[in-house]
């Protein structure tokens, strides 16, 4: 693109802004990283706190969650150095950033106020999580991680109605379809993709 | 007689209008991202971002990474307007008929 002096048709300023706009694209191997390693993270927590519960006398296995402290420091942490070495920010990575830095301080703030009330947390949990992944679907325009989202509302349902005994099965299930499935699939679909 | 809306020369170039048309779809890019993007070289691209910097329809940031020297580009509310403005002008050239 050397000859700017060159007039321009019509049809050619058109070709000209399509063909730059489909460039722009979304950075989805972040999301992908995210996806897997909290999909992981709260997957163990949660079958470890059942497993500790059911065959140890340790009288707070919900301890097992500290573990997602750290775990918010390395999804800053990555997210800071690969953000800071991106080219180009779009406005829906920000939307995509804040919608998961919102689900952060919800569950946070849901963790603090039900922590003495163990059997309501995973409902509250996967009801809380159904929101960021459903949004992050239409984001990138990835129906596994929008279902994704439904099947973490589903979850939270049936775990309110199964009672805290089986419903705490629900999480690490969700993790299963709400994080890992659509994680992999995102990874799978290479680093980046067009919005 | 069809009247056409004259169609805004700062962008009213191949690669002015190439440089607005991806940071209409970003926040902000790094000139060596657009140099990439647009195919061009980088003194061409410095005069024509040095030119919709000018006409108030980029804002153009120089930093710092790692020592070394890094240029940000971002579209203006300004240069926003005027690109739309532009787009509608051309519709009207290609589509005379509908006016």
């Amino acid at each position: 693109m050397e000859n700017e002096e060159k007039v321009m048709t019509g049809e050619e300023s058109l070709k000209i802004i399509t063909d730059m706009i489909n460039r722009t694209k979304i950075n989805i191997g972040q999301g992908s990283f995210h996806l897997i390693f909290w999909g992981w993270l709260v997957l163990f927590c949660s079958l470890a706190q059942i497993l500790i519960s059911k065959f140890t006398s340790y009288h707070a296995p919900w301890n097992v969650w500290i573990l997602t402290i750290p775990g918010v420091f390395v999804s800053l942490i990555y997210g800071f150095t690969h953000g800071r070495k991106e080219e180009f920010h779009t406005y829906s990575e920000r939307v995509f950033m804040m919608t998961w830095i919102g689900f952060v301080i919800v569950t946070f703030m849901l963790a603090l106020f039900l922590h003495k009330n163990g059997e309501l947390m995973a409902q509250f949990i996967l009801l809380a999580a159904g929101f960021p992944t459903f949004v992050s679907g239409f984001i990138l325009k990835f129906r596994p991680l929008v279902w994704g989202g439904i099947a973490f509302w589903v979850l939270s349902l049936a775990a309110y109605l199964a009672g805290p005994e089986t419903g705490q099965f629900a999480v690490p299930l969700g993790m299963l379809l709400g994080y890992l499935v659509p994680g992999y699939m995102l990874r799978s679909r290479g680093s980046y993709d067009t919005i | 007689m069809t009247q056409f809306k004259d169609l805004d020369p700062v962008l009213h170039s191949q690669l002015r209008l190439a440089v607005m048309s991806l940071l209409m779809g970003v926040e902000e890019a790094e000139f060596s991202w657009l140099r990439e993007q647009t195919n061009s070289t980088a003194g061409n691209l410095s005069i024509q971002i040095s030119k919709l910097k000018d006409a108030g329809y980029i804002d153009v940031e120089k930093k710092f990474r790692n020592n070394y020297p890094l240029t940000s580009c971002k579209i203006t509310d300004n240069g926003r307007k005027n690109f739309i403005d532009y787009v509608s002008a051309l519709k009207d050239y290609l589509n005379p008929e509908k006016q």
